[in-house]
């Protein structure tokens, strides 16, 4: 019976995600699955930058550093160990991840403007160090002949497949970082960009939360550059420039930050853009650059930028509020 | 033994001497309160003794426990919480949730038992908000039919009151309250008034900031005055109203007081 509640409170969730899935019905073409299927990576790589910029208000502009990890670990590990993709993924991830601790355990103690340097240079050092170690990236001509996912001895083939696989992607990112921000560590998260040094009065290790973060946001993000390797299948270092990073931020930009909802409708918004404009040839980037600029005018906290937009997946607590009296039992713990 | 023990506290910015050994005590069930013109070093001794900026010397002692050089959460989780002179809440956040992050560090939920929930995860959301609630009616019907509602939403009054929930929450030993009547009328501070006397029969101890002389005079059983980052006299509120080195202070002086 509670099974059933729940099911019809997240109705509204439910009946996206079965729009979703069948959209292949209806969507033959296979342009326009590849088109989806470029949302999805970006969407992901919006989401895990949202939980630094949007949650944790640290302002990360070098996030394609971590994808392009992600991307070269998976295709590495694939490649020249043998691995099954599933287990490159989560390497991926795990490397990524691992990168993003180094990164963030000297630099979260710089505040601000410092630490957006860091990741700023950092993403720069990455492109170059992947430009030029020949022995390793094989530099500007990128790794070719990468192969597809295979999951449990079964490789994808077909664009329709790709597009089940990273709609899977993008609802594992979405489910486990609304479990995240539900509890305790997104409260945290939250408490940190409000004001900083209150929550640090108040008891929460604000260092180890920021850390916390950043790993996690670095692993989303490699695990997005591993489905990008092996959906395209050759990597280079002109992917994963700076222009990468401030695209991630003009979606946050666009579709708000500081929720779950924004960023995607950000990454679904600036990468149609582009190809519902192909016809106007070169002159697409002027009306690209055209709507952010109105959107900054007009709305300028994204399209969704606020704590409403809450996708509630889940509820602790069912039950009415109970009003207290002011002589009601309490007592500090001992 | 004292709840927490000063000694000698001193911190200079620049040349500027904001606190000289400034010793103090508190005793546990006791309210102190912290009085002194504008620019005495009342806020920066709050600063020194939950960590956010340590002094340049002396010692801090919480429960025979040195706290000097540890960071402001540490302080924190040994039972020292504070509220602040110029307001400090998560305005995005709702009122309930600001009240939750005050007991953070009593959770035991981290990235893995979030995302895998185990019954424990729930169990303590549920106890956690719980706890909040209580806490939250100490306030009657201030706080606790707007939960839901931002922070930032709420009346100045209602947010010093949400600051004082958040810092209570997490039970903690010692309560540092920093100008919590700044800015209520006179029957908002008598409820505040109210509420510190609460806050110490429920246990905590309570060392505030305050320039309503009516506040400091009826809520405290000690007060300590600060001028020029000196401790120029303790005493009990009767002793403290008749001393002429705190006249003098106050007053610029009692020539000129007399002269008028």
């Amino acid at each position: 019976m509670r099974g059933l509640k729940s099911i019809m409170a997240n109705s509204p969730v439910l009946l996206i995600i079965a729009a979703f899935a069948a959209v292949p019905l209806f969507v033959a073409n296979m342009y326009y699955l590849q088109v989806l299927v470029f949302i999805g990576i970006y969407a992901i790589l919006a989401l895990s930058l949202n939980l630094l910029n949007g949650y944790v208000g640290m302002l990360s502009i070098g996030h394609a550093a971590f994808y392009a990890i992600g991307a070269y670990a998976s295709a590495k590990l694939t490649i020249d160990l043998q691995l099954p993709w599933v287990l490159a993924l989560a390497g991926a991830g795990a490397i990524a991840g691992g990168f993003g601790y180094l990164i963030a355990k000297p630099t979260l103690r710089l505040s601000g403007i410092y630490m957006t340097l860091v990741t700023l240079g950092f993403n720069m050092i990455l492109f170059l160090v992947l430009q030029n170690w020949m022995g390793f990236t094989n530099g500007p001509l990128g790794i070719m002949d990468i192969p597809p996912p295979s999951i449990f001895g079964f490789a994808l083939g077909s664009r329709l497949q790709y597009y089940y696989l990273i709609l899977t992607l993008v609802l594992l990112t979405v489910f486990s970082m609304h479990r995240l921000m539900d509890c305790r560590f997104g409260r945290a998260l939250t408490a940190i960009r409000e004001n900083e040094l209150a929550a640090e009065a108040t008891g929460v290790d604000t260092t180890r939360y920021k850390t916390q973060a950043f790993v996690l946001s670095a692993s989303y993000a490699g695990i997005a550059g591993s489905f990008y390797a092996h959906f395209v299948k050759y990597i280079s270092p002109d992917s994963f420039t700076i222009n990468e990073s401030f695209i991630l931020l003009a979606m946050l930009a666009f579709g708000g930050q500081g929720n779950l909802i924004g960023p995607m409708v950000g990454a679904a918004a600036l990468i149609l853009i582009p190809e519902i404009f192909r016809p106007l040839l070169e002159y697409r980037m002027f009306v690209y650059g055209g709507i952010l600029i109105v959107m900054m005018l007009v709305r300028r906290q994204g399209l969704f930028g606020s704590r409403s937009y809450r996708l509630r997946l889940t509820r602790f607590d069912p039950s009415p509020v109970r009003v207290y009296q002011r002589g009601d039992k309490f007592l500090p713990e001992g | 033994m004292a709840l927490l023990q000063i000694a000698e506290i001193t911190k200079e910015f620049g040349g500027l001497k904001a606190l000289r050994a400034v010793s103090l005590h508190l005793d546990e069930g006791e309210i102190v309160s912290l009085i002194g013109p504008n620019g005495a070093g009342k806020t920066t001794l709050f600063n020194c003794i939950t960590g956010t900026m340590p002094p340049d010397r002396g010692s801090v002692r919480f429960n025979g426990e040195e706290i000097v050089g540890r960071p402001p959460h540490e302080v924190a989780r040994r039972g020292i919480s504070r509220t602040f002179q110029h307001i400090r809440v998560f305005g995005q956040m709702s009122v309930l949730e600001n009240v939750m992050v005050g007991r953070d560090f009593r959770g035991r939920t981290g990235i893995f038992s979030a995302l895998l929930r185990p019954p424990r995860v729930g169990r303590e959301e549920a106890e956690n908000r719980e706890r909040c609630l209580e806490v939250l009616a100490l306030f009657g019907e201030r706080l606790l039919p707007r939960l839901d509602q931002p922070a930032r939403e709420l009346s100045y009054a209602n947010r010093r009151r949400l600051e004082i929930a958040r810092a209570l929450v997490s039970g903690p030993k010692l309560i540092l309250l920093d100008e919590p009547t700044a800015g209520m009328n006179p029957h908002e501070t008598q409820q505040v008034v109210d509420l510190i006397r609460l806050i110490c029969e429920r246990g905590h101890s309570v060392l505030v900031i305050e320039h309503k002389m009516k506040v400091v005079m009826t809520v405290s059983d000690r007060i300590v005055v600060l001028d020029h980052g000196e401790k120029i006299a303790e005493g009990t509120p009767a002793a403290i109203a008749a001393d002429p080195t705190v006249i003098e202070a106050y007053m610029g002086g009692r020539r000129r007081a007399q002269a008028d």
